[in-house]
């Protein structure tokens, strides 16, 4: 197993939260973990699960955002065989793997309403049973879930259910954004710093001096801790701190929200008509904007703009490239072997093959 | 007075705070105020036998009231729990499967806390 990062942190708010969780690992009370993208809400998570009683036992996390409904039940809770079109054989549940462990729910605020009610259910009588069984188990796991959502504003817009955010709420553990703690940042940069260093031995790459650790220190990090690890691996390769600023967006205040239809309409106007270039990263719009300029040129003029949009080549353009990644993500994850992931994609090997050439996906050159 | 009663009253809002910490104290009561769990949980593991009773708000930051009541409880067992809910009926539900000997909700009498706590830690006037 690749060890797990440590929490790192001097400000007073990381102290803190490394204080609670020594305070509270060892009382397996479920735990909420928020915090925007990035902040390092796994490594918290992982700091709970290595100081508690279960650290000798299995720590399973899941993504509740990035698997489709019925998918992310059955990951869930497993299956019998000939439960579905398609269950060859038994397959256990996270639940059955995280017992006497930890069961990590990641982006629980993406969890489709029907699953919450059956995560609670589980929750409240601490029995489950997989898809197609008629046995009830009894699951012993420490139940930490993580999200970089509003849980509070989900439940005003009954996105989320009000009894599972109570339940899953018990100790809450906030991690503030890297922007709100800039004194954690030369101690993140060395850590990186080494950790990369021993990845890439030959890597002539050098530490900030002074006047660049103040300019990482006075960036916004949108994207957080995650975002500083990146940087500091490019530097491994770039070796050049310029270059690298020269590649982060802009700094202006960050926006998680999404934007209003009159905004949309607005600076969709208002930029094609009198600008050319797009203020992406200060108004609340510009997540929309960003996903849009992936596809059509917004820099244009507004009568060639119109003219370029066409939504069906826009939906052509946009399904490729989500497409593209599915099948290197499926491909990645069976190594490579295009059968198995023709089944998994539920496409034949022909269309598979053929996808493969027209996005252009090959496997790597080892 | 021989057994001093001693109450931990755990509240996120410094002005209900206060108010509990006034008209207990008038009543004898010796009070200890916490702004959140994790800190009553600080003062609590820092004075293991000292306290007879908790009253808890039940959500606030960090550790909420249904937290504080379920590690007070397993670790603390002698200590008698009063838990205080604004937010509808999810939060108390809780408390009381977290084993709360009292659930109460907002706003509270204080007068009739005051005897609920004399009764559970068997306090008598004299």
């Amino acid at each position: 197993m690749i060890s797990p990062t440590p929490l790192i942190g001097v400000s007073i708010p990381m102290l803190k939260i490394k204080e609670l969780i020594n305070h509270v690992a060892k009382t397996c009370l479920n735990i909420l973990i928020t915090g925007e993208t990035g902040v390092g809400k796994e490594v918290v998570a992982h700091s709970l699960y290595a100081e508690s009683d279960r650290s000798e036992n299995n720590f399973v996390k899941i993504n509740c955002a990035a698997l489709p409904e019925t998918l992310l039940e059955s990951e869930l809770y497993g299956y019998e065989k000939g439960a579905f079109t398609g269950a060859h054989k038994k397959r256990y549940g996270k639940f059955l793997t995280a017992d006497k462990g930890v069961l990590f729910l990641d982006e629980i605020g993406d969890m489709p309403l029907a699953l919450q009610s059956k995560m609670l259910h589980v929750l409240q009588s601490g029995e489950f049973s997989p898809l197609g069984s008629d046995q009830d188990f009894k699951t012993d796991v420490w139940i930490i879930a993580a999200t970089n959502q509003c849980l509070e504003k989900n439940i005003k817009n009954k996105t989320f259910r009000e009894d599972l955010f109570y339940r899953l709420n018990i100790i809450k553990i906030d991690i503030p954004p890297l922007r709100k703690r800039p004194e954690d940042i030369p101690a993140l940069v060395e850590y990186y710093f080494k950790k990369y260093l021993s990845k890439y031995p030959q890597t002539q790459a050098q530490r900030p001096d002074s006047q660049t650790m103040a300019r990482l220190c006075s960036y916004h990090w949108p994207g957080n801790v995650r975002q500083l690890q990146n940087c500091i691996k490019k530097q491994m390769v770039l070796n050049s701190w310029d270059k690298i600023f020269e590649e982060l967006p802009d700094n202006a205040s960050p926006s998680e929200t999404s934007s209003s239809e009159d905004l949309f309409q607005a600076q969709l106007a208002g930029s094609a008509m009198h600008s050319p270039a797009f203020p992406f990263d200060n108004e609340p719009g510009n997540q929309r904007m960003r996903i849009i300029s992936e596809f059509i040129d917004l820099s244009t003029s507004s009568e060639k703009l119109f003219e370029d949009i066409s939504l069906k080549k826009i939906k052509k353009l946009a399904s490729d490239k989500v497409e593209k990644e599915v099948i290197t993500f499926v491909l990645e994850k069976v190594g490579w072997n295009r059968s198995k992931a023709a089944k998994i994609l539920k496409v034949s090997y022909k269309t598979l093959l053929y996808k493969m050439s027209e996005f252009n996906v090959n496997p790597p050159i080892s | 007075m021989a057994n001093p009663a001693r109450l931990l009253i755990v509240d996120d809002n410094e002005d209900i705070l206060s108010t509990f910490y006034e008209f207990f104290n008038s009543f004898g009561y010796e009070v200890k105020t916490a702004v959140d769990g994790f800190a009553a949980l600080k003062i609590l593991r820092d004075k293991p036998n000292y306290f007879l009773c908790l009253i808890t708000d039940l959500v606030m930051p960090n550790i909420t009231g249904v937290g504080l009541i379920s590690i007070v409880k397993n670790e603390f067992p002698d200590i008698k729990t009063i838990a205080m809910t604004g937010y509808g009926d999810h939060p108390g539900a809780l408390a009381s499967e977290a084993r709360a000997d009292i659930v109460i909700f907002k706003p509270v009498d204080l007068f009739k806390i005051e005897r609920k706590v004399a009764e559970l830690i068997g306090r008598t006037e004299d």
